[in-house]
């Protein structure tokens, strides 16, 4: 039996990383709470299959997702249902305004596919290891690592941001280092 | 050869930072800086009553009544 006045707190704790990772997955806020609130039963529910110790953040992640995805299924068949492909492009974005830079960035984000989305999220933003990611994704590291990348040429493309080499040395002194080496 | 299987330090990875931390979108990256500004910005502190409420509810029916469908 775990305590469940920590799992509570656990939780509890865990609701502004919970709503963060929402919002940027639903691009809503108001279905992001919802989405919140859902995961929070649904991990009450399941208490039992967590295992103190390991990482609640991640569990909890793990079934946010999972809600959002079913929930996407379903809202595409009502859409299909209903006709009405106006619900679907109702996206409301949170009351902050941020500068106009940063809605920029929100705009860039936004247009990539969800898988890239969620993977650039969870590692450059979430702070999670590519294996942790991977666990919550269902993938492989190597799936998550190509879905970063491409994120991240992505908005690069997107945002007219040139001259960043992928890893380590710029490209100038890496095309020194290989000629040199070369 | 043997005892090849131990990972070299890392070469240009000196910024105090976790291993696991380490990557294209750190500190040095422009994407990765406005992700994180981006992030901050929705990580509000704040928890809205909804959910305490909904996670008092819970705790006091062990068993909840919504969330059943499967």
């Amino acid at each position: 039996m775990t305590e469940p006045q920590s799992f509570r707190d656990g939780l509890l704790a865990a609701v502004p990383t919970l709503r963060a990772f929402a919002v940027s997955l639903a691009k809503n806020a108001d279905r992001a709470d919802d989405l919140v609130q859902e995961t929070l039963v649904k991990a009450w529910d399941k208490q039992a299959s967590f295992q103190p110790g390991t990482n609640l953040k991640a569990w909890l992640f793990t079934i946010l997702r999972n809600e959002f995805y079913s929930q996407m299924r379903k809202r595409r068949r009502e859409v299909e249902d209903s006709d009405g492909a106006i619900t679907a492009r109702l996206s409301v974005h949170p009351a902050q305004d941020g500068s106009s830079d940063l809605n920029d960035f929100r705009k860039a984000l936004e247009l990539l596919p969800e898988d890239q989305r969620e993977a650039i999220i969870l590692i450059g933003a979430s702070g999670f290891s590519y294996e942790e990611a991977a666990e919550i994704c269902g993938c492989a590291v190597g799936t998550i690592k190509s879905r970063v990348s491409r994120a991240r040429n992505r908005l690069q493309e997107i945002l007219g941001i040139t001259g960043e080499g992928d890893f380590g040395p710029d490209p100038v002194t890496a095309q020194i280092t290989s000629t040199i080496v070369a | 050869m043997s005892g090849m299987n131990y990972k070299k330090p890392g070469k240009n990875r000196g910024l105090g930072r976790d291993a696991s931390t380490v990557d294209p979108l750190g500190v040095n990256s422009e994407i990765g800086r406005k992700l994180k500004q981006y992030y901050d910005e929705l990580l509000t502190p704040e928890i809205p009553d909804r959910f305490s409420k909904l996670l008092q509810e819970l705790e006091k029916h062990e068993l909840p009544q919504s969330a059943t469908e499967e």
